[in-house]
């Protein structure tokens, strides 16, 4: 049946006679080294398996500025077991995008996208619907925007009937402002937090260290959370959600950290 | 106490991780081991260093751990294509009829 199929369907397009092949095989290299390690040189960090450099999928060298990122790369390589899964590795990925770059964005576009987003995010939307659920929402969500309009000198304001726009142009002046501040990476990283999150709010809040990576996730899918207790909870959904949520986050929080620490922390001279 | 407990959950999930079964030649343990000992010394330091590198050590725990945890989930689940014949009257309690009694 396929294969008429196939015929007929060749033969409209004057092509060669083959099978159609329909199912894309999506390649899973087995591992391939030992070791892991990382080379420093000329300032920058690369990572080595066995004798080999690590490549970005673009073909260029990886490196990355700092050794505890270049450690959690190589850690992460380490860790495969006998498949190499890359789309489980987070941080190399995001090192990969901000080296490959590959939908070509530059800093104000992300910034722009970020800061659009804040109209849209989570937990400025509360539910009305149901009374509990809005109970948690505020004592949760509440204290966040509180501590956000402080800390950035901005007026959000949450919405229950989807009616405003909280965000005034003056405050999407100061977020660019702020995050237009930071390095190419840590933006980037910035954009894998709010992409995962689903809020603006939520990310910053965790790179500024006022909340946990945990915490942060638990927010984040508050109504799930409020849900599955009501209604039961299952373990290949919300579970392995609430772990892939969190795997990605911290990935995040580590990422923007370790590019944006350079000026932040400074070592005592112990000898001086 | 706190400190010392995600220092035991990072040693752990570096164990799982890694292949083989030493960790006194991982890079990775070996740094954590000397950033751990370099802040538990520097009392003196006016800047929250110390608050700060606790977090970055429970966000690297947490990566570790929902990761490890989310793989076992996936592999305990995800699907591994059909069952063959055998297999699925073992679920049922059958037995083909070749196979001894």
């Amino acid at each position: 049946m396929l294969n008429s199929f196939t015929k007929i369907f060749n033969k409209s397009l004057n092509l060669p006679c083959t099978p159609l092949k329909l199912a894309r095989n999506f390649a899973t290299p087995t591992r391939f080294y030992k070791n892991t390690s990382i080379l420093k040189s000329e300032g920058k960090y690369e990572i080595t398996l066995d004798q080999r450099k690590l490549k970005t999928p673009n073909g260029t060298p990886f490196y990355v500025e700092n050794e505890p990122l270049a450690l959690a790369v190589a850690s992460e390589w380490n860790a495969q077991k006998n498949k190499i899964i890359q789309s489980k590795m987070h941080i190399t990925t995001l090192c990969n995008t901000v080296l490959d770059n590959p939908n070509k964005l530059t800093k104000l576009d992300i910034v722009n996208y970020i800061v659009n987003y804040l109209d849209t995010d989570t937990i400025l939307y509360q539910a009305n619907e149901d009374e509990d659920l809005m109970k948690f929402q505020m004592a949760e969500w509440d204290p966040v925007i509180e501590w956000f309009n402080k800390r950035f000198n901005v007026k959000l304001k949450k919405s229950i009937q989807m009616d405003v726009s909280p965000i005034s142009e003056e405050d999407k002046t100061i977020i660019t402002k702020h995050l237009m501040s930071h390095n190419f990476a840590t933006v980037n990283g910035f954009m894998y937090g709010v992409d995962t999150l689903k809020s603006v709010i939520l990310t910053l809040a965790a790179t500024e260290k006022f909340l946990t990576p945990e915490k942060a996730v638990l927010l984040s899918r508050l109504e799930e959370e409020y849900q599955s207790g009501r209604w039961g909870r299952v373990e290949w959904a919300h579970d392995l959600n609430q772990l892939e949520l969190q795997t990605r986050f911290s990935s995040v929080i580590l990422f923007v950290y370790y590019n944006s620490q350079s000026y932040m922390v400074r070592e005592k001279n112990i000898l001086g | 106490m706190a400190k010392l407990a995600t220092l035991r959950g990072l040693i752990q999930e570096l164990r799982y991780a890694v292949p083989n079964a030493t960790l006194k030649d991982n890079l990775a343990f070996q740094y954590i081991m000397k950033q751990y000992r370099k802040y538990n010394t520097t009392d003196q330091q006016l800047c929250k260093a110390q608050e700060e590198m606790n977090y970055i050590a429970n966000t690297y725990l947490c990566y570790l751990r929902s990761s490890r945890l989310s793989q076992e989930i996936h592999d305990e689940f995800h699907g591994k294509g059909e069952r063959t014949v055998q297999e699925t009257a073992q679920m049922v309690g059958f037995k083909l009829p070749h196979d001894p009694k």
